[in-house]
């Protein structure tokens, strides 16, 4: 195994439209763009990745932001770090499930300096942000000098380490719409080590009526089971419309394990991977229950 | 193409010239000789490597050194006020919060900045702050004991020092 | 206690100033000025036959000094079994052939580490493959590959213990067992990777070597072997060391390459595992194959206990010898077993080899009888605290040409275990159980597999005009906190204070030899060492001070405090730096010195005492995610008297947070030799929010043949932690396991085997 980087060119943008000008200049080169390079300086490390050039975007002010308005809701700009969501003020009293999903990711090391962007480019199909943000409906935004596009999170990663941005765009912010009312979210991830990368993770969102009696929408996001992190319809379909009850939670775990496609590994099989992912469905959707009725 | 790095280095300003690819470690350990800043793996998961860059804990060994241009880094051997530890520093020593010491840097560094913004951890928050850090020696608990016991020394010194501006 | 002024007492780490600032330098730390920088070509193949390598291109590469491959070595064998020199059977780098992937076949030297690491790419070997071997139980196979061709049988060491007639035994016995065990292996994961700086002085031929290691004796002398050398023109110092836990005891291809290189080039050459390197090619904890058959009495009385082993070996020997025989001996303590049977065998193998890893021979073994132990309990109906109980041996025992416990404090111990669990954990909840688990280690292991002529262990002081006194010792601090405990030994025999002592460690050139830290063995025999040393200076403190006084001879003195005064009037006494000045006055200018040594005699060839307790832990287990989470845990230790509280403690940890690891999560899973997880990222390490806080307990007794009566702390709690969570996990679902990893689906898998056998007996009943 080897450890050190090989030569690159070395450019920096300070601005997003210096960033797309870069991007759009180079993008037939072998480049990679950097933010807090968490994941990204190993991989160069070990020669899986040796790119001719890297876009530092680290130091473009203004992605670096974490805002909110009631009407469009959560608005989370490339260079937000993992900590500055975190830390948010907003993050902690609008998406709560945010919050809770960041404080278990990586070490407090890596999300000082690491972005949650970053973090879902990389598209390690057990990224912890991606399922809370496909619970939770966030679209991403991806820039191109000149166009701009939007995707929804359940769709911007599409293979193992490999998303639906093109040579010469960028991910440029998350939204998150605002929660309806009625609405409890929740996540969890399992790991034997705390602290570590997931081997199943789940986030459910539950909407429930004015009367908080029966399920008007539910969504699921699933991380480490499958070759991206997923969003398991056919399972929220056993959610919505009914009134939630053990049973109900027990059938939706059962359809959305089923809606998986793990791989096995040296940490665990694809069945117990599976069956994992049931199990975090219904223990997350439990909770998602009870926040939606206190909501 | 080497480019040149401005930082502030234990407060004093260092300019150097460095391979865009060189990593924060290499040019605290290589480039400036401050060897107490260690690497314990190859792939960001140690946190032995750990400093503190305007404020934040980070990981030395997973930062482009060209990033932190501008920025302020502190090393363990900038912790110490002249003779005299910093309480960290003997609250680890009293509490015998290292065996081999190789991870303690690291682990000291991210009490430094989890102190600074939480003077007063209960234990499950110093475990939080510390989780990404490695130690093969200890179990952790007696680091974790001695980082409450220096949050208690930080606030004594604190609370001194007070008492003396108000005598004067 | 309060009979000593220094040992016993709490006593901050000697290095901590050094370790907290950053100063303390590590051998990973330091350069010496014209230095190159080596690398290790390694083998891609588990077997394979070197064809030709060409090292024409890699040679060309500017910066690149040196080149070598095995046909530029001096090519003497080593090995830590010097005893038997057929098993000193490393090599600097590979000549016929490779024996696991990850054998280095070239070594680069650069000037830098870049250069040196491109260089790699350009040299190309010609390999022919040759079919491998990866188990034990193939190796020994008639038709498997042969490892090393003048080990026709693939058997690298075998071991038979036996006492009283087990037969007869069992035949008699009311209650057999039959249980078979598979262990897997652990890596031991030190922070500082293994490297090593080299400078060859070419004008005098001599060499100096840094390295992190766990014994600057072994490397020397292994140094001497693979490079033909006279020991006395190597000198090995260890800098501090930044881990070692057993796996740097044997000298590895780091440190002779170095050597080489800088023989060649003329300069120091420095030589860094990366961590991939260091979990592929560096030893670890021997993964095993285990049978054991034991026989009781309806009261839980154990009358026969067969074991038997194979152990993974790997390619080479290491300790690994060493751990097949300790782990027929360990396996029976601390119990009274009247009759005994252990064939041990150890087979070579295409994989990187197994060695002395921290508790070497006793945790994979004590897995296996500790968790076999509880089902035959639960079987009888007997308490596993009270099965633990009855059999524990008692001060005085004997196993037949094994070993003899002097100090014994199980059984106290037990007693102590007992009371405490009820107080502490008087309600345990729904999927929760406790666990327990006896242990013994040794203190200090007297096998001499390396054949020294020495002294095990020596120590020497020198003291100055000023009271303050240079120690030197080859003895090696490797973080468990040595240097403290000898500091503490030396000023408590002196009765000075520690900021009179001046540690001169882990030095080959300046001072006598130590065999190192391994077995537990240096507070036990260099603290004897150092004791020794200081009860010579001593008494010709004393006879100054006698003649000083003009007491009655009759009279004994102590030193203390600083002073050296009557014991029945300590009025009456004289400053220490006083007499010190009046000593080197009267030895006409000669500073003080005392010079002490160890070696254990009529202790037979275990370890002259043992260190012992018990442990439990309180465990509880998701039944639908399989997750085992140790909740809490007792330790009773009976090290004896203790030296440093601190350091104690810190080992106890420590061995925990291992053995828990051991128990949960570590393995070093393979493909055709491959290790599967070579990164902290995969291989997985305990990490603060997954270690349960600890009490420890000690039952003190004094060890008559330790130092103020001390015994070891650095290894025996390592053990009994994975058993303890297994039978906790065992007493909460009735989950059967016969393997350690706990990881998550296998833990499920488990507990729906036993709720399947638990519907099948209540189907049956009904």
């Amino acid at each position: 195994m080897k450890t050190i980087i090989t030569d690159f060119n070395y450019l920096a943008a300070k601005t997003l439209d210096e960033a797309l000008d870069l991007l759009c200049k180079h993008k037939d080169d072998d480049y990679r763009i950097i933010a807090g390079g968490q994941s990204l300086n190993t991989a160069m490390k070990h020669r899986l990745l040796t790119p001719e050039y890297i876009l530092d975007i680290k130091g473009v002010a203004d992605l670096d932001y974490v805002r909110f308005d009631e009407k469009e809701g959560l608005k989370i700009g490339a260079l937000a770090t993992h900590r500055s969501v975190e830390l948010s003020p907003v993050v902690r009293e609008k998406y709560e499930v945010l919050r809770e999903m960041e404080e278990n990711v990586a070490s407090i090391e890596t999300r000082n300096w690491g972005t949650l962007m970053g973090d879902l480019c990389n598209a390690d199909p057990a990224v912890d942000p991606a399922p809370p943000l496909i619970a939770l409906d966030a679209e991403i935004t991806v820039s191109a000098k000149g166009e701009e596009r939007t995707v929804p999170a359940e769709e911007f990663a599409v293979d193992f380490f490999e998303t639906v941005v093109q040579p010469g765009e960028m991910a440029t912010e998350i939204r998150v719409p605002p929660l309806p009312p009625n609405t409890g979210v929740h996540f969890m991830k399992y790991s034997q080590i705390h602290g570590d990368y997931a081997l199943a993770s789940a986030s459910v969102l539950i909407t429930l009526d004015a009367a908080k009696e029966q399920c008007v929408n539910a969504r699921i996001g699933l991380g480490g089971v499958g070759v991206t992190p997923i969003r398991a319809k056919k399972a929220e379909e056993v959610l919505k419309g009914k009134k939630i009850t053990d049973e109900v939670l027990a059938e939706a775990a059962r359809v959305a394990s089923e809606e998986t496609s793990p791989i096995s590994g040296i940490e665990a099989s694809a069945d117990y991977k599976r069956e994992l992912a049931g199990t975090l469905v219904r223990r997350v959707g439990k909770e998602a229950l009870e926040r939606a009725r206190r909501a | 193409m080497k480019q040149q790095l401005n930082i502030v280095v234990n407060g004093e300003p260092r300019e150097l010239f460095i391979e865009p690819k060189t990593l924060l470690v290499q040019v605290i350990r290589e480039h400036l000789g401050l060897t107490g800043t260690h690497q314990a793996c190859d792939s960001s998961s140690c946190a032995a490597c750990t400093v503190v860059v305007d404020g934040m804990a980070v990981k030395s060994c997973s930062i482009l050194a060209l990033q932190v241009n501008g920025r302020e880094v502190l090393t363990v051997e900038g912790l110490a006020q002249g003779p005299n530890l910093h309480p960290i520093q003997q609250a680890f020593i009293d509490n015998w919060a290292f065996q081999c010491g190789f991870c303690t840097s690291g682990q000291i560094m991210a009490t430094k900045a989890l102190l600074d913004e939480n003077p007063d951890p209960t234990r499950e928050e110093v475990q939080a702050q510390l989780d990404g850090h490695l130690c093969r020696c200890t179990g952790y608990n007696m680091i974790n004991e001695a980082v409450r016991d220096a949050a208690k020394r930080i606030k004594a010194q604190k609370e001194t020092a007070n008492s003396e501006k108000g005598a004067k | 206690m309060s009979e000593y002024s220094i040992i016993g007492k709490p006593t901050p780490n000697v290095d901590g100033p050094a370790k907290v600032t950053g100063e303390a330098r590590y051998t990973i730390d330091m350069t010496l000025p014209h230095m190159l920088y080596g690398k290790l070509l390694r083998s891609p193949y588990p077997h394979a036959r070197i064809l030709s390598i060409d090292t024409s291109a890699a040679e060309k590469l500017p910066g690149v000094k040196a080149v070598i491959t095995g046909k530029d070595t001096p090519g003497g064998k080593w090995g830590l079994w010097r005893r038997f020199r057929e098993l000193s059977d490393q090599q600097a780098l590979a000549t016929d052939k490779v024996r696991f992937i990850g054998d280095p076949v070239a070594a680069v030297a650069a000037t830098t580490e870049e250069i040196a690491e491109r260089a790699l790419d350009l040299i190309e070997v010609d390999y022919e493959p040759l079919p491998a071997v990866f188990d034990p139980i193939e190796a020994i196979k008639d038709d498997a590959p042969m490892v090393h061709e003048d080990f026709p049988s693939n058997i690298n060491a075998t071991r038979h213990i036996e006492w009283g007639d087990v037969d007869a035994a069992f035949a008699k016995a009311d209650y057999i067992r039959e249980d078979r065990f598979v262990l897997e292996a652990a890596h031991p994961c030190a922070m500082e990777v293994h490297n090593s700086l080299a400078s060859y002085d070419k004008g005098t031929g001599r060499l100096t070597v840094w390295t992190s290691t766990g014994s600057p004796y072994f490397v020397q002398q292994n140094l001497a072997d693979a490079l033909k050398m006279r020991e006395g023109d190597i000198r090995v110092i260890k800098p501090h060391v930044g881990g070692h836990f057993g796996g740097k005891n044997s000298t590895m291809p780091d440190s002779v390459n170095a050597a080489i290189l800088s023989m060649k080039t003329g300069r120091p050459v420095k030589i860094v595992f990366n961590r991939d390197e260091e979990f592929t090619t560096t030893e670890h904890r021997t993964a095993q194959h285990m049978a054991l058959k034991l026989g009781l009495k309806k009261n839980g009385e154990i009358v026969a206990f067969e074991v038997k082993a194979m152990t993974n070996g790997g390619a080479y020997t290491g300790l690994g010898a060493t751990t097949l025989y300790l782990t027929g001996t360990f396996i029976t303590m601390p119990y009274k077993i009247p009759n005994y049977r252990y064939d041990g065998v150890r087979t070579y193998t295409n994989i990187v080899w197994g060695t002395s890893i921290r508790g070497f021979g006793s945790v994979p073994g004590k897995y296996c009888s500790e968790t076999q132990l509880d089902r035959a309990a639960k079987d009888l109906g007997i308490d596993p605290l009270e099965i633990r109980r009855i059999n524990a041996v008692a001060p005085g025992y004997t196993a037949p040409g094994q070993y003899t416990f002097e100090s014994c404090g199980i059984q106290p111990c037990i007693e102590k275990m007992a009371v405490r669990v009820k107080e502490k954990w008087p309600k345990i909840e729904q999927d929760e159980g406790i666990g327990y688990c006896a242990f013994a280690y040794m203190t200090g292991g007297i096998f001499n597999w390396i054949d020294t002529p020495y002294a095990y262990s020596s120590a020497h002081i020198k003291v100055n005009w000023d009271g303050t006194v240079d120690l030197y010792s080859q003895a090696a601090d490797v973080g468990q906190g040595h240097n403290t405990v000898a500091a503490m030994i030396c000023a408590e025999e002196l009765g000075i204070g520690l900021d009179d002592i001046r540690l001169h460690m882990g030095d080959t050139a300046h001072a006598y030899t130590d065999l190192g830290a391994w077995g537990s063995r240096e507070t036990l025999m260099n603290g004897n060492a150092i004791k020794d040393a200081a009860a010579q200076v001593k008494q010709k403190l004393i006879d100054i001070a006698r003649m000083k006084l003009g007491e009655n001879i009759a009279y004994d003195f102590v030193a203390r405090d600083k002073r050296v005064f009557l014991e029945l009037r300590p009025e009456r006494g004289v400053s220490y730096y006083d007499l010190v000045k009046d000593a080197i006055r009267h030895n006409d200018g000669v500073p003080l010195t005392g010079t002490g040594h160890y070696t254990p005699h009529n202790k037979g060839m275990i370890s002259p005492a043992y260190a012992m307790g018990i442990m439990a832990i309180k465990a509880k287990v998701d039944r639908e995610t399989g997750h085992v989470t140790a909740q809490d845990v007792l330790v009773v230790h009976d090290s004896g008297q203790i030296i440093n509280p601190l350091g104690a403690r810190g080992q106890t940890e420590g061995c925990i947070h291992m053995g828990l690891g051991y128990g949960l999560c570590e393995e070093m899973p393979m493909d055709q030799g491959m290790l599967l997880n070579p990164e902290f990222v995969d291989y997985k390490i305990l990490r603060t929010r997954d270690m349960p806080e600890i009490e420890i307990m000690h039952v003190p007794t004094y060890e008559p043949n330790g130092p103020f009566g001390a015994k070891e702390a650095a290894e025996a709690t390592i053990a009994p932690a994975a058993p303890s969570l297994a039978n906790a996990i065992y007493q909460a679902c009735g989950a059967e396991f016969f393997s350690n990893v706990l990881k998550p689906e296998k833990v499920l898998k488990a507990i729906r085997a036993k709720e399947a056998q638990n519907n099948a007996t209540s189907q049956a009943k009904k």
